[in-house]
């Protein structure tokens, strides 16, 4: 970096530190984002997951002693043993029917009912507990009664299933750690935008840059200085994204999903470090973009535009619905790779890097452009 | 001293610079007059290798412009129109950063940031942001901004375009000052009080060409008019005046 750059550079550092607009837009998300985020994990969390101790409504609990201790023993009860409000109702019916008890004492297979709304979200994984327990108490009846009659319970299980979960618990939250990477991600795209667009169709809306340009300074310079302004505020962005992550994520009750999110600081390095080139990328992306535009509300539509195509790929990598191509290119292979890091499996050493030398390429070839850009009469004054 | 030398430009369809001849001496200021449109700004750009011309060269101080571009504008202060202040900086930080961008080193830009704060007398305002700044006072950090480095040549685009009477009188002082500090001054404009009052030269342009040159005095003689300004219209013809 040459001296002019970094009197550029520090000029711009100074003026972007005093603008409200940019501290703004590069604190919001990446302060906001995770508050936002802690919170919706909670309800989803709260939404997905079965309370511990389960109120249904029963009727003609009477009739069925029996389960009912049975389900009780699995803190499922009725909603007349409630105690006290703070305890909400599963609107969840378990009718007993009115032959329950002849039909039982029979040895024909009594009727239960369950009434829910099966497409209710809230319902399901309380609905499905519920399932489980009356058909673990319709084992333990029928084994008693294979019993009573000399047989062994084991001639009626002929496969005996046994499920053995090889999963980290890092692992399962594989879903929610890639939408959290993603906003992480994505916050070296946010963090210097309103910089970025300042700087460039900022400068021309001023008047300042065929000012700069008449200099004795090289045009490559000029952008190198703006290039590394821009991605100081992307990592700091960055930085700041992980910082406030770490601390809301550790306010969301993960073993209730029975996953473990942590960042832990070796993994915070290892972020900055893997989307360091990413901040580079986006800085000289969005300068490029802004350059061409002609006023700064012009460049924030192009540039709201151009930041789809990095959305969607680290979107459509956090959702793991993409092609395998993906792991091969910026953004999406960077994800991918601390994806598998947080999984506690190993670094995909061969795509991060291929990913990352495409990230540098495209900075090279962008920056390249830029230069070339602001050499050409047309940019400079608009013609 | 500035040189441009047969310099033709053509933008977009049309022909704004042609076979344009003129010079510029040190020690004396010169005015370029002309109606809007004639190339004025244009001719300017090309002196700071913002506009490539399509043939002929502007020379500055001997280096050709297109062929050292860096060098020749080490030798050039420019005075732009707009002024393009940076709104968040203060004078003193964006008289440094140009100082700094022509090539003084920090502590040589700070003292001679702070000589120009002291000559245009700007010590009230040095360190206050430029947001909010009086139309005076943005000419005066444009103008330091301008002569910090001190170039041996001045160029100014519209200096006095949007000032009152108080600050052009001040802005008329110091373009004096530098004459008589030996400086190259050249300067756009439209206003024959400017040129009356200040240039030793007048470069009267008209669709990109210069149709005349000379002090006032001569152009008055060559027109056979007493006024500059009925000069002026005679020798751009009558159309263009009326289209100014």
């Amino acid at each position: 970096m040459s001296n002019n750059s970094f009197i550029v550079l520090k000029k711009e550092l100074k003026d972007a530190i005093r603008d409200r607009r940019s501290v703004m837009a590069a604190l919001s998300y990446s302060i906001g984002t995770p508050l936002i985020m802690c919170l919706v994990f909670i309800a989803m969390i709260d939404k997905f997951s079965s309370p511990d101790a389960l109120y249904i409504n029963i009727a003609g609990q009477d009739r069925a002693p029996g389960l009912i201790r049975h389900l009780a023993g699995a803190d499922i009860h009725s909603e007349m043993n409630l105690k006290d409000d703070q305890d909400s109702v599963k609107d969840i019916n378990l009718i007993i029917d009115d032959d329950y008890q002849d039909d039982l004492r029979r040895g024909l297979p009594a009727k239960v009912l369950i009434q829910a709304d099966f497409s209710n979200e809230n319902l399901k994984a309380s609905i499905s507990r519920l399932q489980r327990e009356i058909s673990g108490f319709t084992q333990e009846l029928g084994a008693i009664r294979l019993i009573a009659r000399g047989v062994t319970p084991g001639v009626v299980r002929p496969i005996d299933v046994e499920v053995e979960d090889m999963a980290r618990p890092e692992a399962k939250g594989g879903f929610i750690i890639g939408v959290a990477l993603f906003t992480m991600i994505y916050s070296v795209f946010i963090s210097g935008m309103n910089l970025a667009i300042d700087t460039s169709a900022g400068e021309r809306e001023r008047n300042s840059l065929a000012l700069m340009l008449s200099l004795p300074i090289k045009a490559s310079d000029l952008v190198l200085g703006k290039l590394f302004a821009v991605a100081c505020f992307a990592l700091l962005g960055l930085l700041l994204i992980t910082v406030s992550s770490k601390i809301a994520y550790s306010f969301v009750p993960w073993q209730e999903l029975g996953v473990n999110v942590n960042l832990s600081f070796g993994f915070i390095v290892m972020l900055l470090l893997v989307c360091m080139p990413l901040a580079f990328l986006a800085a000289v992306m969005q300068l490029f973009v802004s350059f061409m535009a002609k006023t700064f509300k012009e460049a924030q539509s192009y540039l709201t535009i151009v930041l789809i195509v990095p959305m969607g790929m680290a979107m459509v990598t956090g959702y793991n619905i993409g092609p395998d191509v993906l792991k091969w290119l910026p953004v999406s292979g960077q994800q991918k790779a601390l994806m598998e890091v947080v999984k506690g499996n190993v670094i995909p050493w061969d795509s991060l890097l291929v990913a990352t030398a495409v990230t540098f390429l495209m900075t090279f070839g962008l920056a390249a452009g830029l230069v070339k850009m602001l050499k050409r009469e047309q940019t400079v004054f608009g013609l | 001293m500035i040189e441009v030398r047969n310099m033709s430009k053509k933008i977009a369809d049309v022909q704004a610079l042609s076979e344009l001849n003129f010079t510029a001496e040190d020690g004396c200021i010169t005015g370029l007059l002309g109606p809007n449109g004639a190339g004025k700004t244009t001719c300017l750009r090309t002196l700071f290798d913002l506009l490539k011309p399509d043939s002929g060269s502007a020379i500055i101080d001997g280096i050709d412009v297109s062929s050292s571009p860096l060098q020749a504008k080490r030798q050039l202060g420019l005075f732009p129109d707009p002024f393009g202040l940076y709104e968040r900086l203060t004078p003193f930080e964006y008289i440094q950063y140009f100082a700094e961008l022509n090539g003084l080193a920090s502590g040589a830009a700070r003292e001679a940031t702070d000589k120009v704060i002291e000559q245009l007398q700007m010590r009230d305002i040095a360190n206050r942001r430029c947001k909010g700044f009086s139309q005076g006072q943005r000419m005066k950090t444009a103008l330091a901004q301008a002569i910090v480095h001190q170039p041996k040549n001045i160029v100014l685009d519209e200096p006095t375009r949007g000032l009152d009477v108080m600050s052009t009188r001040t802005l008329r002082g110091l373009l004096l000052d530098l004459k008589a500090q030996g400086h190259c001054v050249l300067f756009s404009t439209h206003v024959m009080q400017e040129v009356t009052a200040l240039c030793d030269k007048v470069v009267v342009m008209a669709n990109g060409r210069a149709v005349a040159q000379g002090s006032p005095e001569e152009l008055c003689e060559q027109a056979g008019e007493r006024d500059l300004e009925d000069a002026f219209i005679k020798l751009i013809g009558t159309d263009e005046g009326i289209a100014a």
